[in-house]
């Protein structure tokens, strides 16, 4: 009995420990926002049933640039905070969270315009971290755009 | 029988050897391509290159006032680092931004190292050559003169504390306005690696 006692009470304070090590981000916004944004709807197709609970898509707004080109900033929150989440990646190695993203630019026709910008980019959350993204068409005949994210390999 | 006990584990080493080798295949950089600390790879150039273009991009520096499409000298980005790092992966994919952009045009008659295409000039020297009709042969005072210059320097800082290694690229360009010596658009990008090798030293 003693001896489950404490078996239990070390497995106990070994998760403790590995919850305690994690730094998780603490955010704080004004209540009433000045700003007037121009949101963007969004669809979204996942395939990724990891990715997509471990990131939320806070907004996504789109703005013009002084050169006339579409801009737009997708606000992501890294959900891995919590016990269960922060000591499944304190144990697996996988605290902060690192995911690659991508935007692919359509024409007015719906044609995809080729960009030396359209790379896969490396982005690193801590747990509940909140990131902006952006990204800039290649030209003022970009109408829409695709944003793309995957786990980096090294967040698996 | 020893001289043939010797053959066959020579045999088995040369095929386990033999096995570990890799044939040449096409990879993805962005998950499969090499990261070093020492050097800038692949993902780097991409990741830096894809910044950089949002930020002149962004910036509206490529859009002039009268409406005309500017044009742009590629000018040295200098690598200060200790590795050979190849700049021209990251200015040419800045001209290709900047010519997709439609606000601006690079010129090859003059550059950084000299002109990157010599057929400006060289065409012109035929002005003299009886073999040439002379009516074809490009005029002088007919090439267009750079309005703004892109340049750039990549420095780095290596640390190193125990068995872990860190080493930090920060990529500096700069797009200057030929007319006023301004800069009219300028960023820095920083990446930065770490590896620790275990106690071999590998």
């Amino acid at each position: 009995m003693k001896r489950h006692f404490l078996t239990t009470a070390a497995a106990l304070l070994l998760a403790l420990g590995a919850v305690g090590c994690q730094d998780t981000v603490n955010t704080v916004e004004n209540r009433d926002p000045a700003m007037t944004p121009d949101s963007v709807d969004t669809r979204a197709f996942s395939t990724d049933s990891f990715c997509r609970d471990r990131l939320a898509l806070i907004s996504m707004r789109r703005s013009t640039t002084p050169g006339g080109v579409m801009m737009v900033q997708a606000q992501i929150r890294s959900e891995r905070y919590g016990f269960w989440s922060e000591l499944w990646s304190g144990m697996t190695g996988t605290n902060p969270y690192h995911v690659l993203y991508r935007f692919d630019w359509l024409d007015g026709s719906g044609m995809a315009v080729s960009t030396a910008a359209n790379a896969w980019q490396p982005l690193i959350f801590a747990p509940g971290e909140v990131k902006f993204i952006q990204g800039v068409a290649p030209n003022a005949r970009c109408r829409d755009f695709v944003l793309s994210v995957r786990e980096a390999p090294s967040a698996r | 029988m020893r001289h043939s006990t010797l053959l066959m584990t020579a045999a088995l080493s040369a095929a386990l050897l033999c096995g570990c080798s890799t044939p040449a295949r096409r990879i993805d950089p962005t998950t499969q391509g090499l990261t070093t600390v020492r050097d800038v790879n692949t993902r780097d150039w991409n990741d830096v290159a894809a910044r950089a273009v949002n930020s002149l991009i962004a910036s509206g520096a490529l859009v002039r006032p009268d409406g005309r499409k500017a044009i742009v000298m590629i000018n040295q980005v200098k690598n200060r680092t200790g590795s050979r790092a190849r700049t021209q992966i990251l200015t040419n994919k800045l001209r290709q931004a900047m010519l997709a952009s439609g606000k601006a045009l690079t010129t090859t008659a003059v550059g950084g190292r000299g002109p990157e295409d010599n057929a400006t000039r060289q065409v012109r020297e035929l002005e003299n050559d009886d073999l040439f009709n002379q009516a074809t042969v490009q005029k002088r005072g007919t090439v267009i003169s750079p309005d703004l210059s892109l340049s750039g320097e990549i420095i780095n800082q290596s640390t190193r504390a125990g068995r872990t290694t860190e080493n930090t690229f920060y990529f500096h360009v700069v797009l200057t306005d030929l007319a006023t010596g301004l800069a009219t658009w300028e960023d820095n990008f920083e990446i930065t690696k770490q590896e620790t090798v275990n106690i071999f030293g590998y």
